[in-house]
């Protein structure tokens, strides 16, 4: 096991990611940008008995493909500087679109442990998961924790003690069906370019470049040997197999990953038979409403004022 | 039909997702995928955007947006 480890954080948006930061890391985090771009980059360390482990919060995404800036900082992190794990956050409360980022980390073959994260919410809401089964699915650790309470630090802190032990289990493998002879295919004709086949997960890279993925095929055209062929046979692929299916690659994989997220939580989560409305639901009914809603801002506005100049001019005035 | 042609309260489930480009990945990547659930829950005082529950969880589209997504009824 490593003295230190590199820890990377990530999740999508609004999974609590940088409440779990600041709970590990305390006051002891350093803000910078990535490399050349103006994305925020959050590092602090935390200490694990006497070990100190440094962790890196990545830009909360939903996806990982090259589209947006903040996607390819998080993939590129996570391909280039290969964090000793990756911790990824889920909403327990919203798991079936949470997994569809949890799958795309599990093909970039990062070594994760997944938190799910608000079990409370979860629990709220009559929600009742199967954690031990889905981190038997995954083939990776899954814990769950509520750290809005402070609960968490210790659980993830044992699970990275463990995560070398862990390297031996078969992960789940995404099945992309009538795709992939086309991924075994390219991925063959990847082993023989360069030194892909060290520094990338080959099935990844494969897939990546039949969804015609930018970033993919420069990290191809990087290599100091000659590329075209291979790259010209990811586009001749591309297209037999839009041609076979009449649906293009990125689309199917896509709609495959939601497939695979809605199979799990079928599996594993049980729901109540009728969902109860939340509690921002039935605010949103009456803040949102087409009548009320103005009214109700309108109510507010007034009270501020009141209080503030009104009230306020009267207690300057006494004084 | 269309996601941007429905009313608030109507409910249906995707039977096309046909954006391509950023917004079709987006899209894919928010979870309209052909057999997820929706439901329209209510539009902006001036129309845009529209709020939409899909799978259980809410997202908020341009109607612009929304017309890229062919809806079934159900």
């Amino acid at each position: 096991m490593k003295e230190r480890m590199t820890v990377a954080l990530a999740g999508q948006p609004n999974s609590g990611k940088s409440t779990l930061f600041n709970l590990l890391t305390g006051a002891r985090q350093h803000v910078a940008n990535y490399p050349g771009v103006t994305v925020e980059k959050k590092t602090g360390y935390f200490s694990d008995g006497n070990r100190k482990h440094e962790l890196v919060d990545l830009p909360g995404t939903y996806s990982l493909t090259s589209y947006s800036l903040e996607e390819r900082v998080a993939r590129d992190f996570i391909l280039r500087s290969s964090p000793d794990a990756v911790l990824n956050i889920v909403d327990a409360s919203n798991i079936k679109r949470s997994l569809y980022l949890t799958l795309q980390l599990l093909e970039m073959e990062a070594p994760l442990v997944v938190v799910l994260n608000m079990m409370d919410v979860a629990e709220r809401r009559l929600m009742s998961i199967d954690v031990a089964g889905l981190g038997k699915h995954l083939g990776v650790p899954v814990l769950s924790t509520v750290c809005k309470k402070g609960e968490g630090p210790e659980s993830i802190k044992s699970a990275l003690r463990e995560l070398d032990e862990q390297k031996a289990q078969t992960k789940f493998r995404m099945d992309y069906g009538t795709l992939e002879p086309f991924i075994k295919r390219l991925s063959d004709a990847l082993a023989g370019v360069g030194d892909l086949a060290k520094r990338y997960p080959l099935r990844w890279l494969a897939a990546k470049l039949l969804e015609n993925d930018s970033a993919a095929i420069e990290l191809v055209r990087e290599q100091n040997v000659s590329t075209l062929a291979v790259l010209q046979e990811a586009c001749s692929l591309r297209e037999e197999f839009e041609k076979q299916e009449g649906q293009s690659a990125d689309r199917h994989m896509a709609f495959s990953r939601h497939r695979a997220c809605a199979a799990i939580a079928r599996n594993f989560i049980s729901l109540p038979g009728t969902r109860k409305a939340t509690l921002s639901d039935r605010a949103d009914r009456l803040i949102c409403h087409r009548v009320l809603g103005p009214v109700i801002l309108l109510a507010i506005l007034f009270a501020l004022y009141q209080i503030a100049i009104v009230w306020g001019n009267d207690l300057a005035a006494m004084a | 039909m269309r996601l941007n042609e429905m009313s608030p309260g109507d409910i249906g489930q995707v039977r096309d997702m046909t954006a391509a480009g950023p917004l079709g990945q987006r899209l894919m990547d928010l979870g309209f995928y052909p057999g997820a659930d929706v439901r329209v829950v209510r539009n902006a005082p001036l129309i845009d955007p529209v709020e939409i529950e899909l799978d259980g969880y809410h997202v908020t589209l341009r109607h612009e947006e929304a017309s890229w997504v062919e809806i079934e009824a159900v």
